[in-house]
């Protein structure tokens, strides 16, 4: 896809709104490493691979069994190249929670590219709204499940959660078939007062799986929200995730683990807009580096003035595992209140010469004893998964990518 | 079991051994004394593998095998254990996830199966009887917050649970007090058979009252310069190591 490309599609586009949208992505072009925003990563290597917008996305049959196996909970809402399967779906009806499949796309235009892709040709997405005081225990897992296409798959998603209630949600990004796909989401929450939602991403498609996504969270007084992005196998992977905090005593916790090997490609960005006072943000983010892979971590916390008494931390700890292993980590702060308490840090090391040989004086091959202090250093991000069946489930995975038993 | 012939070791060109021969046979205990900086250390780092050590010259065969070009794993996997004088603190990894690693690891290289876990646990319960480990220590990370004394103590669980064939230890008896040396040297003492053998590196001739050795070694600039019974660190422990200097150029017997 190129821009004349999309100049194609206008004549086809029938809502006005998605037209405006179709216009300003032309308007603004293709991301190029000339913006600062994409410094580190090549965008037009996605579009390079033939993915192109489209309102009809092929289809396959995927059998239930498939299902399962990526189901932790068995609660589960499944899109396949970006519709959504009511038949292979399992949500469980729950008193206070709706569930409808929409494209979420909003009549606002803004500057960023793939935010207005997304309003112009998502087909579908997913809507979630909590009532006020529901609890809900079981975790509501999202599978993206991708098939053999060449489409440019768009969901566009948004969730509120009402005053009080508290939910899981897991996003998985699945391959069917291990061939190209690129994923291009756009989700939007809000949180309301004293709501507590915790949320997992779980990237694993594979070696040849594209994903753009962006998330953009807004929380009401009392609120928390945790957000955890594991980045296990991708082959451009770029998450933007941004909190707005925008009454007294919100809690935002933002966590991430990428593990990138070969030619793999992780470009996590975060922002926190501190807008209120007595509010909290902690941030961890963890990188695993190997073979020709490259990490890019972009961590901006904005306290504004008004926003007395913050407290926002970050840490971004990486690990390379090659020579040609590679991160680009940025901390940004902008303070504009006085009385804040606000720190950032970002460390990159290679393994621990002492703990390898001390692992290998007692048998264990260089290759296990990497993979365990590998998992040890991933461990203080698996620790952090309330769920536990998603967090054996991930910790069986992570310990399989390392040819580790655990 | 293990002849060492005329090692010469550098470390960034500084010569440490220089001509240290040793022939260990099934069923003995050697003790090697001597003052700071004779080499020790890196007679026991070298035996167990580690990097950055440059051998000049000579030869280290252990059951015939020459292992100087060996790695660290496959020294272990044949059954030469070091116990460290400094244990390494492992934070995130798991005791127990440590050992099924390296016994399965070692079990894998003589052509077993993955030990079965509640033969693995059983094991584990036995062994820590011996050096009198709580219980909570499996599931705690490798050596992390522990005093010195149960990190000492964890080399010799080690040591228990994989049932080496010849083991070195590298001054355990240092930072131990008086109830740790004996929790220490029981757990040797029960582990010795006359199959196995032991080196055991210390400077203080306290802990070769409880390790009682076959063979006392006195080191001094990078090689032996006495050799003799349990009497000869008794006697250094009265002469003292200014004794030792007078002795070098000595030809060891």
């Amino acid at each position: 896809m190129n821009i004349d490309t999309l100049k194609e599609y206008t004549p086809k586009v029938i809502e006005s709104t998605r037209q405006n949208s179709l216009m300003q992505a032309i308007a603004l072009g293709i991301p190029s490493m000339k913006n600062e925003e994409w410094k580190y990563t090549y965008y037009n290597k996605i579009l390079q691979q033939g993915f192109a917008p489209t309102y009809t996305p092929a289809t396959v049959n995927i059998k239930k069994d498939f299902i399962d196996k990526h189901s932790v909970s068995g609660n589960n809402i499944v899109f396949l190249n970006g519709i959504y399967q009511p038949e292979l779906s399992s949500l469980k009806p729950s008193a206070g929670v709706v569930f409808t499949n929409t494209a979420n796309t909003s009549e606002q235009i803004s500057n960023d590219f793939l935010i207005e892709l997304n309003n112009a040709f998502a087909t579908d997405g997913l809507y979630l709204e909590i009532s006020d005081n529901v609890i809900l225990t079981d975790l509501i897992e999202v599978l993206y499940i991708q098939s053999n296409t060449s489409g440019i798959i768009q969901h566009r998603n948004k969730i509120k959660i009402g005053k009080h209630a508290q939910v899981s949600l897991a996003e998985y990004y699945i391959s069917y078939d291990n061939l190209p796909v690129y994923v291009n989401n756009v989700t939007h929450i809000e949180i309301d007062e004293r709501a507590i939602f915790d949320s997992y991403k779980i990237q694993d498609g594979g070696e040849v799986f594209y994903i753009t996504e962006q998330t953009f969270v807004q929380q009401a007084k009392n609120s928390t929200a945790t957000v955890n992005t594991f980045s296990l196998s991708g082959a451009i992977t770029r998450n933007v995730l941004q909190f707005d905090s925008q009454d007294e005593r919100t809690l935002s916790n933002m966590n991430g683990l990428y593990l990138l090997k070969k030619n793999e490609h992780v470009d996590n960005r975060t922002l926190v807009n501190h807008n209120a006072p007595n509010c909290e943000s902690n941030e961890l983010y963890k990188g695993i580096i190997d073979g020709n892979a490259v990490g890019v971590f972009n961590g901006k916390i904005r306290v504004a003035q008004e926003a007395q008494k913050t407290n926002a931390f970050q840490s971004n700890r990486n690990i390379l595992l090659s020579e040609d292993a590679a991160i680009y980590t940025k901390p940004q702060l902008e303070i504009f209140a006085d009385d804040v308490k606000c720190s950032h840090g970002a460390t990159i090391a290679q393994i621990e010469e002492s703990e390898l040989f001390y692992l290998q004086a007692r048998g264990i091959g260089k290759d296990v004893a990497r993979g365990l202090l590998v998992y040890a250093f991933a461990g203080e991000l698996l620790e952090k998964i309330k769920h536990e069946a998603l967090k054996l489930s991930l910790k069986k995975r992570i310990a399989d990518l390392l040819n580790i038993e655990i | 079991m293990l002849k060492i012939k005329n090692l010469h070791v550098s470390i960034e060109g500084k010569k440490i051994l220089k001509g240290f021969s040793l022939d260990v046979n099934a069923g003995e205990i050697h003790a090697i004394m001597g003052p700071n900086g004779t080499g020790k250390s890196t007679l026991a780092a070298v035996l167990a593998g580690k990097e950055g050590y440059e051998i000049t010259d000579g030869t280290v065969e252990f059951e015939g095998l020459n292992i100087l070009e060996l790695e660290p794993e496959e020294r272990a996997r044949l059954g030469v254990f070091l116990a460290f004088q400094y244990p390494v603190e492992i934070p995130g990894v798991s005791n127990a996830n440590f050992l099924k690693a390296a016994v399965n690891e070692i079990r894998k290289s003589k052509g077993l199966d993955n030990i079965l876990p509640n033969d693995f646990l059983k094991m584990i319960r036995e062994k820590m009887e011996l050096v009198e480990m709580s219980k909570d220590f499996i599931s705690r990370s490798v050596n992390q917050g522990f005093s010195g004394g149960e990190k000492k103590r964890n080399e010799i669980f080690q040591l228990a649970m994989l049932d080496p064939k010849l083991s070195i230890l590298d001054e355990t008896d240092s930072g131990l007090d008086i109830d740790a040396l004996r929790i220490v040297a029981n757990g040797v003492n029960k582990l010795r058979t006359s199959n196995n053998a032991f080196i055991v590196i210390t400077h203080y001739q306290r802990l070769l009252e409880y390790i009682v050795p076959d063979i006392v070694h006195v080191m001094y600039d990078g090689k032996i310069v006495k050799s003799g019974d349990k009497n000869l660190a008794l006697e250094l422990e009265e002469k003292g190591y200014d004794w030792v200097k007078e002795l070098d150029n000595v030809p060891a017997n």
